[in-house]
C-alpha cells in the first residue's frame, strides 16, 4: 500500500493528514498539474460535477451513486472548498485521487479556488483550526494556481443507451421511450439507480433552413411529461437559425466544461489556450470571467447590475459552441434546486453537485454522464455493487431536473444525470431538524 | 425530510402553537428552496431577479384569534419591497477598477437589469384583518426588554429563513425570522443581514412584541448601517475575530449607526 492510498483511506474517513503529508501531496500535485493545459482534453466516458463546497459526506455519496474513481471517469468542475465543514478533507481527497489516478480525474478550478474568497468563505479559517497554522492553506492555495482553468470533452456519444433499472413510477414505463430506442438523448436517475424520466430527441430536424415550426413546442414528443421547460431558451428563434449550420451529426462534437462560462474576451478555445493561469485569480480579465459569469435570459453580453461580473445571453453560447465546434457547454457556480438546469436549447447546462447546500437549502444535486462515441453508450453496471441501499422512501423525489425547451441544433451528446440527495449521515442543519432556542432581543 | 414528503401540501413543514388564553397562534412554514418554475413565476410577478436561496414558502406569523387580525413575515412580500429600479443600488468593490477595464469595449451593452441587487428590505411584516399601526414612541410603548430578558421557559422557538444571497462572494444577504413564545409574552424578530464586502455592513430588524393578556401589538422598526472597513477597525480594536465576526449579525450589530427607528403599535378590537 502505498503512502497515497494510505492517505486516501484516511481521507475518505474524513481524517485530515499530517501536514508534513499535505506539502508532500501539494508538491506533487503541483508537479502534475502544471504539465496540464489551460484546457484539459478528457476522453469520453466521463461522469462531469459541479460545486461540492466542503460537503465532505455528500462527495462520498456522489462517488457511491456515481461510481468509485479510478472505476469512473470524473470531472469535476472547481467550487471544492468554502461554506461546508469539511473542505480540507474534501479537496485533499480528490487531491490523492488526482495524484494517485492522474488520468482518473480532472479537477478543474472554480472561483473559490482562490487566496482571497477562501479567506472570508471559511476554507481559511478551517485550516487554522484544524492545523492551527495557516501553513496548508498556503501550500492548498499554491495547488489553486495551477488547476486547470477548463476542459474539452472528446468522443461523447450522441445516442445514449438506457439502463435496464426500474423506473421510480411503473405507470410512466409506458409512456417513456424504451431503453434502447435509437434516439435517446436524456436520462435522468434517482440515487438508487431508477429511472426517473427519459426523452427522445425531437423529430429530426427538417432540412429546410429557417422552418419556423421548430418553435413550436406543439411539435414536442408527446410523452413529454411534466417537465414545464421553466425557461424557454431565447422565444424569438431567430437566433437559432445561425447555428444550426449543416453539421452531419458524423462524429460526436466537444463538450467544454468551465466554472462560470463564457467571457467576451474570449471567442474561441485556443484564447483559452493562451492565457497566463498560473495566479491568484484575478479581479477582471478573461481568466476571471470563465471563473465567475453565468448566463442569462438576455441578448448578447450584460454587465451585472452589481458592477463586475458578465451576463451572456443565447446567441453568445450558441455562436460560442458554433464556431468551436461545440455541442455543450457544461457549467457549475450556480445553485439549482433540481441539481442540473439546461438552458438556451440545451447548448448550456448548470450542473450542481452540492445536495441541501449549506445544510439547509433541501436541493438535490447532480451529476452528468456522458458515454463513449462508438460504444453504444459504454455503460458498464457500476462496481460498487451497494446501490440496493434503501431509497428511505423518498423515491425520486425531486429527480426531475430542469430541461430547457428543446429546439434542434447541434446535436448535443446523449446525456444521463444522476440526481441524489444529502447523504443521511450528514443532516445536520436540515430544515426539518429543530433549531436551538435562544433568549434573543 | 420524512415529513415534507408524506403530509399533504398545505400542513408540510408548519408548526404551531396557540397561547393559554387562546388569544393568540403562531404559526410557522420550513420547506427546501423553490424550484427553478416557482422562481420563474416569482420574478416574473415581482419583476426583479431573485436571490439565490429563495423559501418562498416559508413564513412565521402571528395572529389574534378573536378577530382574525394578523401579522406575517414572507420572502414575496419582502422582496416586493427591494429597490426595482437604480434608485440606492450599490457597487460592489471592484467595480471602479471594472469601469476602468471595460472602457471603450463595444461587445458589452449596458447594465442588465439594474435593481438593488443586495436585496435590502425595509420590509416590517405584512398585515391583515381590522387594526391600524399608530406611530407611538419606545417610551409609550416599550418592547419590555427587562421581562424578556427572565430566564422564563420558552414553548415554542423556531427560525425560518426567507432568503440568502451570497451577492455572487462579494458577502451576503440574509432575510431570516426567528420567534420565541414564553407562558406571558412573545418576541418575533425579522432580520435583514447585509454584509457588502469593503463596501457596508447593514442590519434591518422589525421587532414585534405581544403580552399574550392584552390586544396590543408593538412593532419596532430598527435600521442600521456603517463602512466596511469602520467595522472591521472596531472589531480589530476589540481583539475580536475579524472574519467570524464579520459573518454574525449579533456581534456586528451594536457597531453600527442607527438610521432610522420608528416604534408603531396596533390596538385589536
Amino acid at each position: 500500500m502505498s503512502d497515497f492510498d494510505k492517505a486516501i483511506a484516511q481521507l475518505r474517513a474524513c481524517r485530515p493528514i499530517p501536514e508534513i503529508q499535505v506539502r508532500e501531496l501539494c508538491y506533487k500535485a503541483r508537479e502534475l498539474l502544471i504539465e496540464e493545459g489551460n484546457v484539459v482534453a478528457v476522453d469520453a466516458p466521463v461522469t462531469i460535477c459541479g460545486d461540492i463546497h466542503g460537503q465532505f459526506h455528500d462527495l462520498m455519496e456522489l462517488f457511491r451513486v456515481g461510481g468509485d474513481v479510478p472505476d469512473t471517469n470524473y470531472l469535476f468542475m472547481g467550487d471544492f472548498v468554502d461554506r461546508g465543514f469539511y473542505s480540507l478533507e474534501s479537496f485533499l481527497l480528490l487531491l490523492c485521487l488526482k495524484v494517485r489516478y492522474p488520468d482518473r480525474i480532472t479537477l478543474i478550478r472554480g472561483n473559490h479556488e482562490s487566496r482571497q474568497i477562501t479567506t472570508v468563505y471559511g476554507f481559511y479559517d478551517e485550516c487554522l483550526r484544524k492545523y492551527g497554522s495557516a501553513n496548508v492553506w498556503r501550500y492548498c492555495c499554491d495547488v489553486f494556481d495551477y488547476l486547470a482553468l477548463g476542459a474539452l470533452v472528446m468522443g461523447a456519444a450522441s445516442e445514449l443507451q438506457g439502463t435496464d433499472h426500474a423506473f421510480v413510477d411503473p405507470n410512466a414505463q409506458a409512456t417513456m421511450p424504451s431503453a434502447d430506442c435509437d434516439d435517446l438523448e436524456i436520462e435522468i436517475l434517482n440515487q438508487t439507480g431508477h429511472i426517473v424520466s427519459r426523452f427522445r430527441r425531437k423529430d429530426p430536424p427538417a432540412p429546410q433552413p429557417n422552418d419556423s415550426q421548430l418553435s413550436n413546442p406543439g411539435s414536442s414528443p408527446s410523452q413529454q411529461p411534466n417537465h414545464t421547460p421553466s425557461r424557454n431558451g431565447a422565444p424569438g428563434t431567430g437566433a437559432t437559425s445561425s447555428s444550426r449550420g449543416s453539421s452531419s451529426n458524423a462524429g460526436a462534437s466537444a463538450v467544454l466544461c468551465v466554472h462560470g462560462g463564457l467571457s467576451p474576451l474570449i471567442d474561441s478555445i485556443d484564447k483559452i489556450r493562451l492565457l497566463d493561469r498560473k495566479q491568484e485569480v484575478p479581479h477582471e480579465g478573461a481568466m476571471c470571467d470563465l471563473l465567475w459569469s453565468d448566463p442569462d435570459e438576455i441578448e448578447g453580453w450584460g454587465l451585472s447590475p452589481r458592477g463586475a461580473g458578465f451576463l451572456f445571453g443565447a446567441d453568445i453560447v450558441k455562436c460560442f459552441n458554433h464556431k468551436n465546434d461545440l455541442s455543450l457547454i457544461c457549467r457549475a457556480h450556480q445553485l439549482v434546486m433540481e441539481g442540473f438546469k439546461e438552458m438556451f436549447d440545451s447548448t448550456i447546462v448548470t450542473v450542481w453537485s452540492a445536495p441541501n447546500y449549506c445544510y439547509r437549502c433541501g436541493n438535490v444535486a447532480a451529476i452528468l454522464e456522458l458515454g463513449e462515441w462508438g460504444a453504444n453508450g459504454g455503460y458498464a453496471p457500476r462496481g460498487n455493487g451497494d446501490v440496493g441501499r434503501s431509497s428511505g422512501g423518498g423515491g425520486g423525489g425531486g429527480g426531475n431536473g430542469v430541461l430547457a425547451e428543446r429546439v434542434e441544433q447541434r446535436e448535443g451528446p446523449g446525456r444521463r444525470y444522476r440526481v441524489f440527495e444529502a447523504a443521511p449521515q450528514d443532516s445536520r442543519g436540515m430544515p426539518a431538524k429543530k433549531p436551538v432556542a435562544d433568549y434573543f432581543l | 425530510m420524512a415529513t415534507n414528503g408524506a403530509q399533504s401540501p398545505s400542513n408540510a413543514g408548519v408548526q404551531s402553537i396557540t397561547t393559554q388564553n387562546g388569544a393568540w397562534r403562531i404559526t410557522t412554514r420550513k420547506l427546501p428552496i423553490l424550484k427553478a418554475e416557482p422562481i420563474d413565476a416569482l420574478s416574473h410577478e415581482i419583476g426583479i431577479p431573485i436571490p439565490e436561496m429563495i423559501f418562498g414558502d416559508n413564513y412565521a406569523t402571528i395572529e389574534y384569534i378573536p378577530s382574525g387580525w394578523s401579522i406575517s413575515f414572507n420572502a414575496r412580500d419582502a422582496l416586493d419591497r427591494v429597490s426595482k429600479t437604480e434608485e440606492g443600488m450599490l457597487q460592489v468593490a471592484v467595480a471602479e477598477d471594472w469601469k476602468k477595464d471595460r472602457e471603450g469595449r463595444e461587445e458589452v451593452k449596458q447594465v442588465v437589469k439594474p435593481f438593488d441587487w443586495s436585496y435590502s428590505t425595509d420590509y416590517r411584516g405584512t398585515t391583515a384583518g381590522k387594526g391600524e399601526w399608530v406611530e407611538t414612541t419606545h417610551e409609550r410603548d416599550p418592547i419590555r426588554t427587562d421581562l424578556l430578558s427572565r430566564p422564563d421557559p420558552i414553548l415554542f422557538f423556531d427560525a425560518v429563513d426567507l432568503y440568502e444571497d451570497e451577492l455572487a462572494d462579494n458577502g451576503i444577504a440574509l432575510l431570516s425570522v426567528k420567534v420565541r413564545v414564553m407562558p406571558e409574552r412573545l418576541l418575533m424578530l425579522s432580520r435583514f443581514f447585509l454584509r457588502l464586502d469593503g463596501v457596508v455592513v447593514r442590519i434591518r430588524d422589525t421587532r414585534v412584541y405581544v403580552e399574550h393578556g392584552g390586544k396590543k401589538v408593538v412593532r419596532q422598526y430598527t435600521a442600521k448601517e456603517a463602512a466596511y472597513e469602520d467595522v472591521k477597525e472596531k472589531l480589530r480594536a476589540r481583539g475580536e475575530h475579524v472574519t467570524e465576526a464579520l459573518r454574525d449579525a449579533n456581534v456586528v450589530a451594536p457597531l453600527l449607526r442607527t438610521v432610522t427607528d420608528v416604534t408603531e403599535v396596533v390596538e385589536l378590537g
